[in-house]
This record gives structure tokens, sequence and C-alpha cells, in this order.
């Protein structure tokens, strides 16, 4: 089996990440926080024309109908380079329900018509979830798709009220979001509504584990570069083992979480109905090499690390507002522990690339 | 009206390079390469000829391995037609690559040649200039503005302490300068659709072109590094040092 990515998915990943590393810089992203919006109306249009909205759009819509293979390379460029607009959960979150929407058969009609409006980038559709308290750039969007219960809600814009509130990271602009569940707004309810409000959660908890690993890679390297020139007692301190040793710790843990990650999304994409520990441990892993990078990175710039005028700080706060959000450590080792101590699971090494179909209904690695 | 485009493959421009220790090239293990950031502008200013309704048809070449296909694709993801590939390994001298253009020129019989006036690698600045030697075309080169009218193609260029316009008549090659346009980056569905369209290649000897060398590389080694700066106490210490240690004012 070939578990490499194919020269698609690599050239979708060098041409997105050499837009956003030529477009999203630190100036840039400092100029977002201080708008009223939070966003970049540029970026967004060339996000749109590169096509990341319309990647995971089922083709009937519009959209390239891939799938989250194809997209974790560019969710992790964006981590990268602390993309603050909000693409990937746009994409991967609000489109991934929106698509399981019309798969359902539930309101196709106005499905239909919302995701190919998001592939044409004309509409913008996010998703708020249980797990989260509070939304990311939901007052940005034209269509809310909103859980009560079981039941998933889609709500217009004109029908919500939205409390900004701060964030640890002032690239976030979070919103409480009021609204009024009503018949006319349900879009799917009862079992299947609590089948896409996990479907959901798995996206959204993979789309955040992607970006922590951009996120990472992207402390690693700006503490690996400052190590390289700053100089003390005549020598750069990266010379010094102490140092080495911080930053190989990280890289050892972003390279262990690397292919979790990867493999959650195929798992994602090929049988979401046993993906639940599949993400979970992408998104602890991803997560515990995030925080890591972020206080080892930190650790290395020394005092300025701490300081608002060191652009280090861009990434670390991204990296603590992401490791909470969708699930936190504590959440996501529970339903891997959950998965672990079911009697029927399948654990061994006969099982780690999947030796057979598993049927959700008879096993305990759903 | 078509349009070739030349595109080099060359180190990503955001990679240090560095210089074998054995001082025989740059180290070109595992380090990213790119298309030519001045054949990107070319590339860029071809696909604006044929959006404009300009030009029918671009075709991008590469002279060089196979691993060059990968660049082709990617000017065919910014949005060239089709693709040739000169297959040549190993370095390949400014003079060679402009003959073997030419045989391309003679197979494909373009109006247009666009080239980047040089690339960030061999810094030769030498190709475009004599691939108009050698088809006998007229040339513009570092072109910062492009503008095709009926049989002719007028060229503003960037020369030294201003700028000069030159009207070529067609066919003609123009090679392109940094302020000539902002290349687009590659769109997803773009870069899919790239796989479907054509792709060449051909050998030196199908193009009749002997691939000879004239140069050969002695050495290569990185500059010399730079002195840290020191912080003087005011101004008149600046300029005292100026004047009497680095004497660049008198």
């Amino acid at each position: 089996m070939d578990f490499t990515f194919t020269d698609d998915q690599l050239a979708f990943r060098d041409s997105v990440g050499s837009m956003l590393e030529n477009e999203v810089t630190t100036a840039s992203i400092r100029e977002r926080w201080t708008g009223d919006s939070g966003e970049n109306g540029d970026m967004l249009n060339m996000l749109n024309e590169m096509g990341m909205n319309s990647l995971l759009v089922p083709e009937s819509c519009g959209g390239l109908g891939m799938d989250l293979v194809d997209f974790v390379l560019l969710a992790d460029a964006c981590g990268k380079a602390a993309l603050p607009e909000s693409i990937v959960e746009d994409a991967v979150v609000a489109g991934g329900l929106l698509s399981d929407l019309l798969a359902s058969g539930q309101h196709t009609d106005q499905v239909q018509e919302l995701l190919g409006g998001v592939a044409a980038g004309d509409i913008r559709v996010g998703c708020a979830h249980i797990i989260n308290p509070y939304s990311n750039f939901a007052h940005r969007k034209d269509w809310m798709l909103l859980a009560n219960g079981n039941d998933v809600h889609l709500v217009p814009k004109s029908d919500l009220k939205f409390t900004a509130l701060k964030s640890v990271d002032p690239s976030r602009r979070l919103q409480k979001v009021d609204w009024a569940p009503s018949r006319k707004t349900r879009v799917a309810e009862g079992e299947v509504g609590a089948g896409l409000q996990r479907a959901t959660l798995n996206r959204g908890a993979l789309a955040a584990a992607a970006q922590l690993l951009g996120l990472a890679q992207a402390m690693v390297q700006q503490a690996v570069d400052y190590s390289a020139t700053r100089e003390q007692f005549g020598k750069a301190i990266g010379t010094n083992q102490a140092v080495k040793h911080l930053m190989a710790d990280c890289a050892v843990q972003i390279e262990f979480a690397k292919p979790v990650v990867y493999r959650a999304a195929y798992t994602v994409g090929v049988a979401p109905q046993r993906a639940d520990w599949a993400v979970s441990h992408a998104k602890t892993a991803a997560g515990s090499a995030a925080e890591l990078s972020a206080r080892n990175a930190t650790q290395v710039h020394g005092a300025m690390g701490y300081t608002w005028e060191c652009d280090l700080h861009i990434w670390v706060k991204r990296a603590w507002a992401l490791a909470k959000e969708w699930g936190d450590a504590g959440f996501h080792k529970n339903r891997i522990h959950e998965w672990l101590l079911q009697p029927n699971a399948l654990l061994g090494p006969e099982f780690t690339f999947g030796k057979r179909y598993i049927d959700h209904s008879d096993s305990a690695a759903a | 009206m078509k349009v070739l485009v030349a595109v080099k493959r060359v180190v990503d421009y955001n990679v240090k390079v560095r210089a074998k220790a054995d001082g025989s090239d740059v180290d070109l293990n595992n380090v990213k390469m790119a298309i030519n950031p001045f054949c990107e502008i070319a590339v860029e200013e071809a696909v604006r000829l044929k959006e404009a309704g300009v030009a029918t048809e671009v075709v991008a070449v590469s002279v060089g391995p196979k691993a060059c296909q990968e660049q082709l694709r990617t000017a065919l993801a910014l949005g060239a037609d089709r693709a040739v590939q000169v297959e040549v390994d190993g370095m390949v001298e400014p003079l060679v690559v402009a003959k073997l253009l030419k045989g391309v020129v003679e197979k494909e019989s373009p109006q247009l040649v666009i080239l980047g006036k040089q690339s960030i690698d061999g810094d030769n600045n030498q190709t475009g200039q004599m691939l108009g030697a050698l088809t006998n075309m007229a040339q513009g080169t570092f072109a910062s503005e492009v503008k095709v009218d009926g049989d002719s193609v007028t060229v503003t260029r960037e020369i030294d302490g201003g700028l000069q316009t030159v009207k070529l008549a067609l066919p003609a090659i123009v090679t392109t300068d940094l302020r000539l346009n902002e290349p687009r980056y590659a769109s997803l569905p773009n870069i899919m659709k790239a796989k479907k369209k054509p792709l060449d290649v051909f050998t030196a000897a199908d193009l009749g072109v002997a691939v000879s060398t004239h140069v050969t590389q002695v050495k290569v080694e990185p500059p010399a590094e730079r002195q840290a700066g020191v912080k003087v106490e005011d101004v008149a210490t600046l300029v005292d040092k100026l004047k009497n240690e680095a004497k660049v004012i008198a």
C-alpha cells in the first residue's frame, strides 16, 4: 500500500503554502487585530480563487469533490502561516456538514444551493458545535449551522444575535450566538442529527489537529532560526545542548503526530463510522506537540518570547486556543480510553491498517 | 498568435543555498526547486496576453532533466495550454539552451517568445539575447511593459537611469524584468487540469543540436561573512567613522 501523498496533493500544498507565506505577514496579521472584521477581504478572495472553498464541495454542486486527505496538508499550511481567516473550519466543518446533509437527503434543494454558493465564494456558512461554547467569526457568516439537542438547524444571519467575546488569540473573533430554534430552521433531527453532529465533531477536531501540526512546525522553525543567530558568550545559543534538546523534543513529537493526523484524515474520509478514536488520537498528539513547541520556543526566545512585540506569540496563542477547541486533551483521551476498554476492541498490529472491513454495529472500534 | 514561454527549474528563491564541501557546486540535495521567478513573470505575461484575446495559444518549454516536468506542470497550472520538454541531463550552458530553444522555435513557429531576463541560479542573462541572434528575431530585453499591436510589439525596457521604449516587428523575443507583472498563484482546480494538458518530450538529437561544453565550472564559494556591526554613541562618532575608517565620505 502506498501511504504517501500524491503529486497533486503535494502541488496543492506547495501552491497554497507559497501564497500564504508571501501574503500572510505578521504585519498583516497585526493589522487584522485593529480592524472591525478581523479579516482581510483580499485574502478571502485569494483563498476562494485558489479553490479552498470548493475543494470539499461535491462536484454536483460545482465543487471539486475531493476528500480530507486532499485537504489535510492545506490545513497544515494554514496553521503554519497562522492564517486568521477561518477558511479551514468553513471548508472542513461547515462544508462537511452541508455535504452530509445533502448525502442524507435532508433539505436537498436548499443545501445544494448553499453548497453551490460556498463553492463559488458567494455564500459563507459557519458551524457551531455544542463542544465549543463560542463560535469563531460567526458574525461574518451568511448562514450558521447550529445544534439544539440532537437537532441540527440552518439559520440565516438575520435571525441570529451575536455577542463578541475576547479570545486569548487576538486573531480570533469569538461570538456567543443567540437564536431561537424552530421547525422552520430544523434540517435534521433525532438519530440523523446526532450522527451529523458526531461527524462534525470529528471533522472539527481533525481540522484543529492539522492546523496544530502546522503551528508547531512554524514555532520550532522560528526558535531554531533565532537560536542560530542569537549569540551569548561569543557563540550562537543554538550550539548549546540544552537548547538543541528542547527543539529535538518538539521535532520528535511533531514527527510522531504527523502520521497520526494523516491517518485520521484518511479514516474520516473512508470510514467515518469508526473515526472517533483516530481523530481523538490525532487531536491529542498534535495538541501536545503544539503545546510543547509553544513552551519550548518561548523558552528559546528568552524573556523576549513573552512580549507582544515578538511575533512568536501569534503562533503560541493560536496553539493554546486550538488545543482546547473541539475538545481538549482530557476529552479526547477519554474517547480513546473508552475505545481501548471495550471488550471487543480491535487491538494489535493486524488491525493497524484495517485487516478487514469493520462493521460499526458489532465493533468497539466505532 | 502563438506565444512560446521558456521556464527554468531552479532552487526556490526562499532557500538559502550552500556550497558543497568540496566547492564543486551548490548543494542541491533535498532542496526545494521551483520555477525561476523571472520565468514565472514570463508565463504570467503570456497568460495575460491570452486572457486579453491577443494570444491564441501559450506553449511552455523547458530544457533540463525529467524533473523539470514539475515546473512545466506548474506553468500549465498557471494557464499555459501545453508544454514541451527538451530532455538534457547535467548542467547546460546558455548557448546550448539557446540552440535548443531555436530548435523548438523552428518546430512551433511562435509569433512571440517570452523568457525571463536571467535565472536566479546562473545569473547569466544570456539565453534570450543568444536566441535572438540565432533566430534573427527582434529582441526587447528587460521588459517592464509589453503591448502587442497588430504585427508589432512595443516593449518598455528598464535601463540604467530610466526607461526605453522600443517597437519590434513580430516574430520577436521579449525577456522579462521584475516589474512587468505580479504572477498569480496556481489555483487548485487548475493544478488538476494541468495534469490533463499535453506535454511533449524531445531530445537534443530530435532538434538536431549537439550538447557541447564550452565552459567548465571551476569552483563555487559562499560570499564572505559580513563583519558584525558596532553601535556608536552619537552622530559625531558615526561621521568620524564613516570619514576615517570606512572612508566613504570625504
